[in-house]
């Protein structure tokens, strides 16, 4: 399969054309359209947009928030920074329809600590929008008015789970809430409030534009539309690269060129560790996370040394609030350094940390404690040295 | 000649406001031009925003890009997440640690320069990266990664 470019096609359409077109439906009929798109969130989570926004439509509550995730912390990934760079006009024009379409005239932006640089852009693409009636007060000379800010974020992974990054906006500490109450009912100072990831944002104009009939015959079944892939590591073209939801993971190494492949880490460090015998499974949301990030690893890399990487990541960046999490991955980076240097003496000694791997699943609050054992369960049974062979536990 | 902190969280209040909402980004006002949050920042954005100073210390604890301590005058955070690795980052900075005759998390004796390794930064596809204060530097080498620290004032 050849790449598939909308997001990131030379030719976009003209800035205001999809809010023009929004502007001229009902609020429900916009939220109507996207919902039949069947988009899913782009974050990773993949919740679909469409109802998500039906909820925080239907949200009895004033100041309604739009939200845009663009705290891109996930190991591996960097399409969110592209979008930023040079679609930021696409992403605030998906803002501003989601306003319109939930009922809202307030947007932030939250900005990850580590772009700073991409706030002038940003900034400019509001502006320039301002000037042409398409954001601000009375956009188009109507009684709509829309507007964003951006906030940045202090360096926390954390933060990108949405309700963490709902208590960062509001000054405390980014630990992950209960749930419910969801955002769509109770979100940023209790408002009803959705939030979405830049791509999510980025997809909607050309939603409006197409229509959702259009965006369906995009990607394979369920799984609708186009998806950015970050890809790094073992290959010889890294970068972004947009394919139809449901492409292959062989497909994608393919454009980005991958020898000798060991292995494939797919949706970041939280994602799942594949080997060169899963190249035909699929990026959607039924297989492989398609959350974005794709690392490759080839035959000279020690998989271990892989593993200690993600598992320092999440002891960093753990909020410590679950005892399954904070404390689980202190332990599974032990054992790792353990096997890595051969001191585990049967497989017996590796029961425990499944067991482990399997608590932490359950036990922890958000998708962090949630995920953060997939790469050791992964990397250890797949592609380990243990006594008596590799892998297989 | 920098601002006194009690300065700038009063001009930071009047651009965010005075709501606990504006924390997060009084504290970025200091800390971006101090380099650090004094004391004294502490206990005037409790008193503006009108939460105890334990509370705001709490807030600014969690994130790794505040700091308690004075820092140099310029903070470099070089990658250290896996593709970044792959890319080279642990030659990067032996380089730097070299050049600045400090190690990962100190600060040189003149006040120069901070050296800190960070989760991915986004810029997987250059590794090795690092950010220096604001500015990203990619696909760096031993000799690029040295001279650019050499420039640091
Ligand atoms: C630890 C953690 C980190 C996350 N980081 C991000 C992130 O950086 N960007 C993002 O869009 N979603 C992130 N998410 C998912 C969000 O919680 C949320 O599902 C998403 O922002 C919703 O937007 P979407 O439906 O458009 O994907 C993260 C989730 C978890 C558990
Ligand atoms: S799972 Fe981990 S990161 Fe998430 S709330 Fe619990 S301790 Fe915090």
């Amino acid at each position: 399969m050849a790449e598939m470019r909308v997001l990131t096609a030379e030719l976009q359409p003209e800035a205001g054309a999809a809010l023009k077109k929004a502007l001229g439906m009902t609020a429900a009929d916009v939220v109507f359209e996207v919902r039949e798109s069947g988009m899913k969130g782009r974050g990773g989570a993949g919740f679909p947009t469409g109802i998500k926004w039906n909820l925080a439509g239907a949200a009895s509550g004033a100041d309604k928030m739009v939200i845009c995730n663009a705290d891109e912390g996930e190991p591996g990934t960097f399409k969110d920074r592209l979008l930023l760079e040079k679609y930021s006009m696409q992403l605030l024009e998906g803002m501003t329809i989601a306003g319109y379409a939930i009922g809202s005239s307030k947007g932030i932006i939250y900005l990850r600590a580590e772009y700073p640089y991409l706030v002038p852009a940003i900034m400019k693409a509001r502006q320039d929008l301002i000037d042409r009636k398409l954001m601000g007060h009375f956009i188009l000379g109507g009684n709509f008015t829309f507007d964003v800010e951006v906030r940045l974020g202090a360096g926390a992974y954390v933060c990108g789970e949405e309700t963490s990054l709902i208590e960062s906006l509001e000054g405390k500490r980014g630990e992950p809430r209960n749930k419910p109450p969801f955002p769509v009912n109770s979100g940023y100072l209790g408002r009803p409030t959705i939030v979405n990831n830049v791509e999510t944002f980025v997809n909607v104009p050309h939603i409006i534009l197409n229509g959702s009939d259009w965006y369906r015959g995009l990607g394979i079944g369920e799984n609708t539309g186009t998806k950015l892939f970050s890809v790094s590591g073992d290959v010889e073209k890294p970068g972004v690269y947009e394919l139809q939801m449901g492409s292959t993971i062989g497909e994608l190494l393919d454009l980005a060129g991958a020898e000798d492949v060991q292995a494939v880490q797919v949706g970041g460090a939280s994602g799942i560790t594949i080997t060169a015998g899963e190249l035909e499974r699929t990026l959607s949301f039924d297989d492989l996370p398609p959350g974005g990030s794709v690392i490759v690893f080839d035959r000279s890399r020690d998989m271990m040394d892989v593993l200690e990487n993600f598992l320092e990541f999440f002891v960093h960046e753990s909020c410590g609030q679950c005892t399954p999490c904070r404390e689980g991955n202190v332990r599974l980076l032990d054992v790792t350094r353990s096997i890595r240097d051969g001191r585990i003496a049967s497989r017996e000694e590796l029961k425990d940390f499944f067991m482990l791997a399997e608590i932490m699943k359950l036990g922890s609050k958000c998708g962090l404690g949630q995920t953060s054992p997939n790469c050791f369960v992964d990397i250890v049974t797949k592609l380990a040295e243990l006594p008596g062979g590799k892998g297989g536990i | 000649m920098s601002r006194n902190p009690v300065d700038i969280v009063t001009s930071a209040m009047e651009k965010y406001g005075s709501g606990r909402e504006a924390i997060m980004q009084m504290l970025t006002d200091v800390n971006r031009e101090l380099g650090y949050i004094p004391e004294e920042a502490i206990r005037a954005i409790a008193a503006a925003v009108g939460v105890s100073n334990a509370e705001i210390y709490s807030v600014l604890s969690f994130y790794s890009f505040f700091s308690t301590e004075p820092r140099g005058r310029n903070i470099v955070r070089l990658c250290n997440t896996i593709s970044c690795r792959m890319a080279g980052a642990g030659d990067i900075l032996a380089a730097i640690e070299d050049e600045l005759g400090i190690r990962a998390g100190e600060t040189t004796p003149d006040d120069r320069v901070t050296l800190e390794t960070t989760s991915c930064i986004g810029l997987c596809d250059q590794g090795p990266a690092m950010l220096v204060n604001d500015t990203p530097h990619t696909r760096l080498t031993p000799d690029e990664a040295r001279r650019i620290i050499a420039g640091l004032q």
